[in-house]
């Protein structure tokens, strides 16, 4: 099938640039998307109804629809609706973030819902209110429980993050298929970027054993 | 100190307290025995509102603390417990989790909780287990470590839930003993127990519980030599 590698090396670099732009979209919105998505867990386990409704309905509509949709919504529909200019990194962070939180907030939950009931009375018997024993107690036992699975969606949204090339970020999907129009092979640059991908996954897939491997001996 | 009036507790359509009614005075040693399923545990756990009860009074110093009007964390705070699960943080060293409280719900200068706790450490014999996390401590020497943790808020009053039920039979010993060192010490002690040895010797008095209902109040050394009820002169037989 003839694959020429060598047409397009010298684009490799300006591929491999999107390295640091796909961790940053992945790194920036887990982020935020880690400390929204502690917000809503927090919101799903209150007694207040009002919160705990509120973040349901939140989750059910972003996990409910597509992210490309999120995305070009929030890209294209913010100019309109309130008047100001989105930048693609800006729309990138902001579709990110708020649909990972909606995932992250349910791994949240049933680690919080996985912390021995005792220490909640434990807490509750010394007379430490209810922050504060979310804050020291319950939340730091619960991000042990979710440690693989908040991996997990890190590779997710590391995948997910080429979709910012839809809106014209420059990640490494965009730069290989920019590379592949500019030279009209289409082949080899994508291959590029999804060794790439590959290779990033997988990092993170062995960082997710890791800890799961510790998590077991503590 | 503390006053019960009437207390029921129902579990959806079980009624597992049945009226009960007494009163615990400072520096008492009370210990509440009983058959399992008798209500023990669920009544200590309502003194301190864990499980508040579904009617009823309960009185702390004279004050109702049944009324939705009172601090419920600081009613807590007089009244430490001893969980038959431990319940230590496990993400905190032994220090840790009995200096947390008097810092962060005390307000106490930092270096001065660690120093207390410390003290307290020492006093139930776990000088050398400050920096080791919960895991790695023994069943005899987490509960040892849970009760420094209950005293660090200096409470008047201690609720022990079963504090040896779940210990290995040689580290039964190392907690009772503990435990009898802070008897007639001041602080008022309501200890759950099944350990007969020890509601005999250490404490003044027993409540007999059977089916949710208070049916025995007697000095221990009564209750133990000559009980008053058949249900309880039976429950005896079989125990010692």
């Amino acid at each position: 099938m003839g694959l020429d590698f060598e047409r397009i090396l010298p684009s490799i670099p300006y591929i491999l640039q999107g390295i640091p732009v796909t961790l940053a979209y992945t790194s920036v919105s887990l982020f935020f998307g880690f400390i929204w998505g502690a917000l809503l867990a927090l919101c799903k386990v209150s007694h207040l109804t009002f919160l705990k409704w509120v973040a349901v309905f939140y989750t059910s509509i972003f996990r409910g629809t597509p992210l490309l949709l999120q995305l070009t919504l929030i890209y294209f529909a913010t100019p309109q609706l309130v008047g100001y200019n989105i930048s693609i990194w800006e729309a990138g962070i902001l579709a990110f973030t708020l649909n990972s939180a909606a995932y992250i907030s349910e791994h949240f939950r049933a680690g919080i819902g996985a912390v021995d009931k005792g220490q909640t009375e434990a807490a509750l018997s010394l007379g430490i209110p209810y922050s504060l024993m979310m804050k020291d107690i319950i939340l730091p036992q619960a991000i042990r429980n979710i440690l693989p699975s908040l991996v997990n969606e890190s590779i997710d949204l590391l995948k997910e993050s080429a979709l910012i090339s839809v809106i014209g970020g420059a990640d490494i999907l965009k730069r290989a298929t920019i590379v592949a129009n500019e030279k009209y092979i289409f082949f080899e640059p994508l291959l590029v970027a999804g060794a790439l991908y590959y290779v990033l996954v997988m990092v993170l897939t062995c960082m997710a054993h890791l800890i799961e491997k510790k998590l077991k001996t503590s | 100190m503390i006053r019960l009036e009437n207390i029921h507790k129902f579990f959806g359509s079980h009624e597992v307290l049945k009226g009960i009614s007494g009163e615990i005075s400072q520096g008492e040693v009370l210990a509440i025995i009983g058959p399992s399923g008798s209500g023990k545990s669920t009544l200590i756990r309502t003194i301190n509102l864990l499980d508040p009860p579904t009617s009823g009074k309960i009185y702390i110093d004279g004050t109702c603390i049944t009324e939705g009007s009172v601090d419920v964390g600081k009613i807590r705070t007089k009244m430490g417990m001893v969980f038959q699960q431990f319940n230590l943080f496990p993400h905190m060293t032994t220090l840790e989790n009995v200096a947390y409280a008097p810092i962060k719900v005390k307000k106490l200068p930092r270096q001065e909780a660690l120093n207390l706790g410390k003290i307290l450490l020492q006093k139930v014999g776990l000088e050398d287990k400050e920096k080791t996390y919960p895991p790695q401590l023994s069943g005899g020497q987490k509960q040892r470590a849970a009760i420094a943790r209950a005293l660090a808020m200096e409470p008047e009053a201690i609720l022990f839930d079963e504090p040896t039920s779940s210990l290995d039979p040689e580290m039964v010993k190392e907690v009772l003993n503990v435990m009898k060192g802070l008897a007639h010490t001041g602080i008022t002690m309501i200890v759950v127990t099944h350990e007969m040895g020890f509601a005999r010797e250490v404490a003044d008095r027993v409540w007999f519980l059977d089916a949710g209902q208070l049916i025995e109040d007697s000095p221990s050394h009564t209750f133990f030599r000559e009980p008053r009820t058949r249900r309880a002169y039976e429950f005896l037989e079989k125990v010692l």
